[in-house]
């Protein structure tokens, strides 16, 4: 099936990956403005980003000496552990020689190159390619790259079967005011009814939705019911960075009152612990369920069920699929990055304000 | 104005085909224009008695180009262009030649030197879409290929007549037919006729094998101007004749007007 709306970048995934791995710098071997936007929130989250700036005569006569140059000025200004040099699709189409000229670079630190551009259909092939770089410069163990490989290959599937790779166009969508769902949660809880939330989050973005936590608490609290906590924040599981998020998330949630009843999976494997998350929502027997992240891993959803996304092409995915209680936190990625602490999310605040009206 | 493009497979000959075709057509009182378009820039060497012109792409690559550093004037209306390249390996040749044709255009080539015959001589098989532009865009209205009766060289042909072809919807260039450079194989001539048919075309012309162009080329000259009352002289010209019988008049500056 040939998808023609906007897809996630190869290059883009390699990047965050590379993110995930805590190397310092990525040096992006292209166009001035390749991965523009994508770079300045990673730089919010605090790598080093710059591009070898590759101009139409160094497409032609080869961008070797501009790589050997850039690397040379990170090595000097930012004094980097660890550097990738990430393909584009103007340096991967004239066939660079990255390994070569960060050969001929001679930095002192780790460098290496991640083969990747724009045209590799899914974008978790970036990610993979950035991985087994990693692996091969030794910056990860050959046993995490084998399980972050297989994670990836399970979420490009749950895409195609479910999620944004389903169909061959999607509009991209707002969906309703949060209104709506806020209400539906407050009269359950006002009838003294269980109401379940289930946070599935793909990495940082569990900052953003772990703030639902705070505010269904706040609206037990006030309005009565039952409420029960379901989450993907294992602080063992995957690499550091990522379970430091989990970490801060759960180290605020608790210092606010606030505790999980199951905390099962790891950030990173949002695409395989569905049944996991909703074994436990089963035996809680809820009367609502709020779901949040990457909803379409979770197992059966049902027409009243509340799904929060935020993505605007998932969001329109999940009405059309039969699921109107859906809304969007559109935006809630450029949000998260380079935080450590929980990002109000718009659901909750609607909630919270709902709550003190009442 | 006539605009041609010369192709064919590596070493068969195109750019010694092309300059003596560019010098015959100057001694029937015309002036004409050759474009190498090969990284090698050697498409002009005979025309330029042995030395090597600075090439667009060098040019531009020092961010300083004009008309009179890239255009090369042999004093005889023959005036001589080379696009250049990267080395070998390197960077991207294709995107090259795009770029130098851009570059030609935005000099005003065509009017300032007011050719009346074009001449692109482009590298080998149509190997990208760089190497295709020629054909494209109005660039050239006729292209040739040159071969021998060679298997490798007449599927370079065919690789070259489909691209042409496929280029063809859109108004482009036609493919005007084979020019057979011989290599002195055996039915060299019933070969080619028959490859030429396979393809729906023609042999325009063929050249026979002979030293004068190993003499001349070791002089450093065409065989037209080197001996200019040779027998092989005479079939340049005959050919050159021939290239402009099939080819047509057209407007406009770097590409035609349509």
């Amino acid at each position: 099936m040939k998808i023609i709306h906007p897809r996630p970048n190869p290059i883009i995934a390699a990047m965050y990956t590379l993110r995930d791995m805590n190397v310092d710098v990525v040096v992006i071997h292209g166009p001035a403005g390749c991965g523009f936007m994508a770079s300045r929130s990673l730089e919010q989250a605090g790598v080093r980003i710059v591009t070898t700036a590759l101009s139409e005569t160094d497409l032609i006569f080869g961008g070797s000496e501009e790589l050997i140059k850039t690397l040379k000025e990170v090595d000097e200004r930012f004094n980097p552990k660890t550097v990738a040099v990430i393909g584009t699709c103007a340096s991967m189409i004239i066939g660079e020689d990255m390994k070569s000229s960060i050969k001929r670079a001679g930095l002192n630190c780790t460098v290496f190159p991640v083969e990747v551009h724009g045209c590799m259909a899914n974008n978790t092939e970036g990610a993979i390619k950035a991985l087994e770089a990693g692996r091969d410069a030794g910056i990860i163990s050959p046993e995490e790259t084998e399980r972050q490989i297989n994670l990836m290959k399970a979420a490009t599937e749950m895409e195609k079967k479910r999620g944004l790779a389903s169909k061959p166009y999607m509009k991209p969508s707002v969906g309703a005011t949060k209104l709506n769902v806020c209400k539906k949660i407050c009269d359950a809880l006002s009838q003294d009814k269980k109401v379940a939330v289930v946070l599935n989050a793909k990495k940082e973005l569990a900052y953003r939705f772990a703030d639902m936590f705070l505010a269904v608490d706040e609206a037990r609290k006030k309005l009565g019911g039952e409420v029960f906590f379901v989450a993907n924040l294992d602080t063992e599981k995957g690499l550091p960075r990522i379970r430091g998020y989990a970490k801060n998330i759960l180290a605020q949630l608790e210092d606010e009152g606030v505790l999980l009843n199951s905390n099962t999976g790891g950030l990173d494997e949002y695409a395989l612990i569905g049944d996991d998350l909703k074994l436990p929502v089963e035996s809680f027997n809820p009367d609502l369920t709020v779901i949040m992240g990457i909803c379409h891993a979770y197992p059966d959803i049902k027409e009243d069920d509340i799904l929060i996304t935020d993505q605007p092409r998932q969001l329109s995915n999940y009405i059309n699929s039969g699921f109107p209680n859906s809304v969007g936190e559109i935006s809630s990625h450029s949000l998260v990055m380079g935080t450590d602490t929980i990002i109000p999310l718009e659901t909750a605040d609607t909630l919270r304000e709902l709550v003190r009206e009442n | 104005m006539r605009r041609i493009a010369i192709y064919g497979k590596g070493g068969i000959g195109k750019s010694t085909v092309s300059s003596n075709i560019s010098d015959a057509i100057s001694d029937m009182g015309f002036r004409v224009l050759q474009i190498g378009c090969d990284p090698k820039a050697d498409s002009t060497k005979l025309l330029m008695g042995g030395k090597a012109p600075d090439t667009v792409l060098d040019r531009m690559r020092e961010g300083n180009v004009s008309l009179d550093d890239v255009v090369h004037d042999t004093g005889r209306n023959v005036f001589c262009v080379e696009c250049g390249g990267p080395k070998p390996g390197t960077g991207c040749a294709g995107r090259g030649i795009i770029a130098a044709f851009d570059q030609l255009e935005d000099l005003n080539a065509i009017e300032v030197i007011k050719p009346d015959v074009i001449i692109y001589d482009v590298l080998g098989d149509v190997v990208c879409g760089g190497f295709a532009m020629p054909i494209r865009n109005g660039y050239a209205k006729e292209v040739f290929v040159v071969t021998s009766g060679e298997m490798m060289s007449l599927y370079a042909a065919d690789n070259i007549r489909q691209a042409v072809e496929g280029f063809g919807e859109d108004g482009y260039a036609e493919f005007g037919g084979l020019i057979q450079n011989s290599r002195g194989i055996d039915d060299e001539n019933e070969i080619v006729d028959k490859a030429a048919s396979e393809m729906n075309s023609r042999v325009i012309y063929r050249l026979p094998r002979n030293q004068a162009v190993q003499d001349a080329e070791a002089a450093g000259m065409t065989v037209v101007r080197h001996a200019p009352d040779s027998e092989m002289a005479k079939n340049y010209r005959l050919l050159a004749e021939e290239i402009l019988r099939k080819s047509e008049d057209s407007e406009g500056g770097m590409r035609l007007k349509k």
